[in-house]
């Protein structure tokens, strides 16, 4: 095989025993049965497919089947394109795909001279056209976007709890004041909520008992956490995650989305990780039945920033 | 006597030359006129090169999402309607779960090759996006974006986002605990827009989180809408190819009016025929033996529940890379708050990435001043800026990649949370800085080198009687012989010292 | 006996536990000790006869005596408690005094021969005091090989293969125990009366936060981690939940036996034996595992094949 035969030449015209032709493949023969191996291996995997199909096989018998059948007909099927058909190279020529320059002023001269002058002549119509088109455009969008869902309004800045809501856990039991050891996290709710899909995603509370004693976790804050019960919002001021994730001898509570720590003692302050603002804590207190109630709503927003956020 | 003679041989004649295959293609051109165009459809030339068949990867992955997807939607309840299990799988057996969910774990234990068909629809978006990625790294390391084919590289990048979007959508359909965080956490984000935020996340989510229109709305758009603009953008996609015809590397008899390489008809066809059908195989061999995305192990979807060691699926981890090295600025003054520790990671980020890569072709014609149509692809080696700042891009996206994974690496490689995500904080600044200069330094050795970045052919030495040595290429194959690679000189003195070194005592070695 | 059940009562006020709650049960229980206290005796639930030590709850069937089933020895001491779900028994008295010697042998260099944390060197605090912690929290570190630590200094003691026997373990439980005898005692759990479903459902919300959802484990904050829980056996699994070891915390109250039986049920079926129906598990670690092998092994195999499909460069 010398050089020349690895020139390209064009398609058409070719004798017809031009070695361009010729299969690539120096032992044509053998490579052809190698081929009808891999079809007839690939049949049989996919006749395979479709017994262990029958017999309701699972799932990876019908994976390994209809894999091992696809690929044994895709290697026969290369291979003959491959090593058993003309094997070039050919060469085609590129047409310049610009058109003569005549052909370009003509185009041009179309739509600029008939266009444009149309549109010169009748300037008031194309401004107005263009100004109803415009406000098409706008309004168009209206029932695209704003049918979507209603206005977040007041929604955000608060949450379900109220003064002298009962905390309960995710099946609707009262929490009472002697449940949790030092050193025990639960998810709370207000009572009512536990089972609605804001009470999870909006009022959602880890419950931590960090001592038997009242606990001040900032200035302000004395009456907060009675007999030692400290109540974060459980929503990660990073992106809503919850916060679940409590290490009760380095205190911390961890977001497990993207590893913000927040302390425990000192108001849930975030000391490593990108979430900018602590957990809001929310204020406790015990009734005379021995069941912890919340004292009020909480102080500010909880969850991710957004604009409106005071 | 009769006019019509029967015999085999006239009705052979009157068939005419190419028989009954023939009389159908006259019929056809009759209606639809296609023989001259049918005919230079089959001799197009496309050219060999493996490195052209990575964008084959990602249209035939394509053809399998379409596929498995038509079989999964006929299962599929997008529905967040509150039901009670009761199925095989014991652990979810009495509990309540959005349909969805429901219906993806009844697809995948119930439903006879359900689970096949899910995993391999899972394993083929994972292969097509990571396809788009090295098919659209090989375009922009030759320089295939160049005119005239910006159009097609804007189509080509638009894909890109459209396939990670879809990929998104799609794996949150079946709203179990993991995918659902994906979606809190998509709500944050678009909350964290300035002005607007509040408004778009309600209208996006019908209320607040998390509602119980955002999986029939994924749905919608994962099924219908984006796979019809993928559909188009393809098709456009394609077009252009067939009509710009495809670029090639230089070499023997290439040049840049002509197009060198195997006809449609046989040869091409065949070969990528067959590719698809591998491609199918190795997804279905994926969906046999590799589990993946196990959601009935998650449980469904609830707001208070977490699973540690979330990553979204591997084609959004550079956002989710970029959202855990974000340091916590936050801008909170005058009754407002702007997130810039979301925002920036999540929003500007990857919008100026991909910003950057669709203007791409004109930044690099205003540096080049280029404004020639070229058809001829250049040796990345070749271009040395152009690749430096593509490797720049991948190697910061990679560290991206790398940061979302901060947890599994601190857990294989035993060592403290903490000090990893610090340490890729200075690492996604570092390595993009340094890979810039590397791999310029790198690409000016290759084209220093002889016969660099090509495929070396070994030599035969010989020795003559008077002890000369000679060295001549020795093909490996009896048809191999390659032509314009010579053979590397043997070096055969030293160099007296030259003016070029200018010091003495510096001898410079031929090579 | 009057003393038995007015010491706690006194401790709890003592502590400054000034609800009215307290102040009305102690004015209760004091009353009904005098009329009610043979019956108190033998039922065994009313009010607790122990020292509520800042690991336990008053929650009725939640790891501590009070609960539906109390039994005692000749002493009128507790050797047992629980329900249908988990069975709190004590160590066996016999194991004492072959406790005690395991504990001289094996920690009382760290940890004090009085196991007060005091050591030789009389640093007091050096060391955790291990005294009244209960038989549970003993037997679990010891159990699971964590102790006798291999470095002290480290972060947090990893499980190792153990270095005492199930019943060596036990016995220095038993010992440690019998200087301040104390709860939870060591939980044994009756899956058969565990629901897999409920079980899987407390894992996610409760453990899946740490552990994972596949119970694999995982890096958690500044160098410390949460262990797998593929090769932990139940009783274990039992003893982490309600004692709450190093950084775990402890679930007393906030989850039953009940509870707490189907979470052990669903840990040592589910996540220590999945079905993975879908092929190889790829290590439990989720997208990122599946996203080298989609890339190495999808995407890379087929640029490969591609490879030989295609041409390359004459």
């Amino acid at each position: 095989m010398t050089d020349e035969h690895r020139t390209p030449v064009s398609l058409s015209g070719l004798p017809a025993n031009d070695p361009h032709l010729q299969p690539a493949a120096r032992n044509p023969k053998l490579v052809e049965r190698v081929i009808s191996v891999c079809f007839v291996v690939g049949t049989l995997c996919l006749a395979g497919f479709g017994a262990c199909y029958w017999i309701d096989a699972q799932p990876w018998k019908l994976g390994a089947t209809m894999g091992g059948g696809l690929l044994f007909l895709g290697v026969g099927i290369v291979a003959w394109g491959k090593y058993l058909m003309p094997r070039g190279p050919f060469v085609e020529e590129r047409h310049t795909l610009a058109n003569s320059e005549a052909d370009r002023q003509a185009f041009a001269a179309a739509i600029v001279e008939r266009g444009g002058g149309v549109v010169q002549r009748r300037k008031l119509l194309g401004g107005l056209l263009g100004g109803g088109m415009g406000i098409f455009g706008v309004v168009a969008l209206f029932p695209l976007l704003r049918s979507l869902g209603p206005l977040p309004k007041d929604t955000l800045q608060h949450t379900d709890w109220r003064s002298g809501s009962y905390v309960v856990d995710q099946s609707g039991r009262r929490v009472e004041v002697g449940d949790l050891a030092v050193g025990s996290i639960e998810t709370v709710f207000p009572e009512g909520t536990e089972n609605s899909d804001r009470g999870q995603a909006v009022d959602q509370t880890v419950l931590i008992r960090v001592s038997n004693e009242a606990f001040t976790t900032m200035k302000g804050r004395e009456t907060w956490a009675p007999h030692g019960y400290v109540a974060y919002s459980k929503v990660c001021t990073h992106l809503g995650c919850p916060v679940g994730l409590y290490e009760q001898e380095l205190q911390l509570l961890v977001c497990p989305c993207h590893q913000s720590m927040f302390n425990v003692t000192n108001g849930a302050v975030p000391q490593f990780g990108p979430a900018p603002r602590p957990l809001p804590q929310l204020p406790l207190y015990v009734d005379s039945s021995g069941y912890l109630r919340s004292q009020s709503d909480y102080h500010e927003a909880v969850g991710p920033g957004f604009w409106e956020r005071k | 006597m009769s006019d019509v003679i029967n015999t085999k041989r006239s009705k052979q004649q009157a068939l005419g030359r190419y028989g009954r295959v023939g009389k159908t293609l006259d019929e056809l051109d009759d209606r639809l006129g296609v023989a001259r165009g049918g005919r230079t459809f089959m001799d197009k030339i496309f050219p060999d090169h493996w490195s052209f068949m990575l964008g084959e990867i990602a249209l035939y992955s394509f053809l399998i999402l379409l596929v498995t997807g038509v079989f999964l939607t006929l299962y599929f309840i997008p529905s967040s309607a509150i039901v009670t299990y009761h199925g095989s799988y014991a652990p979810l057996d009495g509990q309540k779960m959005t349909q969805a969910f429901a219906s993806t774990v009844n697809l995948s234990f119930a439903v006879r090759g359900g689970l096949l068909m899910r995993q391999m629809h899972h394993w083929a978006c994972d292969i097509f996006v990571g396809a788009i990625v090295i098919h659209m790294a090989r375009v922009f390391f030759t320089g295939a974006f160049r005119k005239p084919r910006e159009l097609n590289w804007i189509v080509g990048s638009t894909l890109l986002i459209l396939a990670i979007v879809n990929g998104f959508l799609g794996y949150s359909l079946p709203d179990d605990l993991v995918s659902g965080t994906g979606i809190r956490i998509a709500y944050s984000i678009i909350l964290s827009i300035p002005l607007v935020g509040s408004y778009l996340a309600f209208w996006v989510f019908g209320g607040n989180f998390p509602g119980t229109t955002i999986i029939p709305r994924f749905f919608i758009l994962h099924c219908l809408i984006v796979p019809l603009i993928i559909i188009g953008l393809v098709s456009a996609h394609l077009f252009l190819l067939v009509r710009q015809k495809h670029t090639q590397f230089p070499g023997k008899g290439r040049t840049e009016q002509n197009v060198v390489g195997s006809p449609m008809f046989p040869v091409f066809m065949a070969k990528t025929t067959g590719f698809l059908f591998i491609v199918g195989g190795i997804t279905a061999l994926l969906g046999a033996f590799a589990q993946v995305n196990p959601i009935w192990q998650f449980g469904p979807y609830d707001a208070a529940r977490i699973s540690y060691a979330v990553q979204p699926d591997w084609y959004m981890g550079f956002l989710d890379g970029a959202l855990r090295i974000w340091p916590s600025w936050s801008f909170h003054s005058w009754g407002h708050t702007i997130p810039f520790e979301v925002l920036i990671p999540a929003v500007v980020l990857p919008g100026l990435i991909f910003n950057l890569v669709f203007v791409w072709p004109i930044i690099e014609r205003k540096f080049t001043n280029d404004n020639a149509i070229h058809n001829l692809l250049d040796r990345p080696s070749n271009r040395p800026k152009r690749t430096a700042a593509g490797v720049t891009m991948l190697s910061f996206l990679g560290m991206l990649f790398i940061a979302s994974s901060t947890d599994v690496l601190a857990k294989f490689f035993n060592v403290s949370l903490n000090d990893v995500l610090v340490s890729m904080r200075y690492l996604t600044v570092i390595v993009p800085i340094l890979a810039f200069p590397i791999t310029y330094r790198i690409c000016h050795e290759i084209q220093a080198l002889h016969g660099g970045g090509r495929r070396k052919t070994p030599n035969v030495v010989t020795r003559s009687e008077e002890g000369e040595y000679s060295a001549t290429p020795s093909p490996r194959y009896v048809d191999d012989v390659p032509s314009h690679l010579e053979a590397t000189p043997v070096p055969t003195y030293i160099h007296e010292e030259s003016d070029e070194s200018g010091d003495s005592g510096v001898r410079v070695v031929d090579r | 006996m009057d003393r038995a059940v007015l010491g706690p009562v006194l401790a709890e006020v003592g502590t400054g536990v000034t609800s009215p709650l307290f102040k009305r049960c102690a004015a209760l229980s004091i009353v009904s000790l005098f009329a009610l206290g043979p019956v108190l005796l033998f039922a065994g639930g009313a009010q607790a006869s122990y020292k509520l030590t800042p690991y336990q709850s008053s929650r009725k069937n939640a790891g501590t005596p009070n609960s539906t089933m109390v039994k005692k020895n000749s002493d009128g001491v507790i050797i047992a408690y629980g329900d249908s779900s988990i069975t709190y028994r004590a160590p066996s008295s016999a194991l004492v005094t072959l406790g005690a010697a395991l504990f001289q042998q094996n920690c009382a260099s760290c940890h004090g021969t009085q196991a007060n944390g005091v050591p030789a060197n009389g640093t007091s605090g050096a060391y955790p005091d291990l005294v009244g912690l209960g038989p549970a929290t003993i037997d679990f570190w010891v159990d699971s090989g964590r102790m006798p630590a291999a470095n002290p200094r480290s972060i947090e003691a990893n499980r190792r293969v153990p270095r005492l026997t199930h019943d060596q373990a036990l016995a220095v439980s038993a010992w440690v125990n019998s200087l301040s005898p104390s709860f939870p005692l060591i939980p044994y759990p009756h899956l058969k009366n565990a629901n897999v479903a409920d079980g899987a459902a407390l894992f996610a919300l409760n453990c899946a936060s740490c552990h994972t959802i596949e119970g694999d484990g995982d890096a958690l904050a500044l160098g410390t981690f949460s262990p797998s829980l593929r090769k932990i056996p139940s009783i274990e699994v039992a003893e982490a939940i309600r004692t709450g070891p190093a950084n775990m915390p402890r679930f007393t109250g906030n989850l039953s036996d009940a509870q707490v039986n189907d979470i052990v049920k669903y840990v040592t079926t589910e996540i220590q034996h999945p079905n993975n129906p879908g092929g190889f598990g790829l290590g439990g670690l989720g997208p990122v595992a599946e996203g080298f092998v989609g890339l190495a092994f999808g995407v890379g195999v087929l640029a490969l094949v591609g490879f030989w499909v295609g041409e390359r460069d004459d």
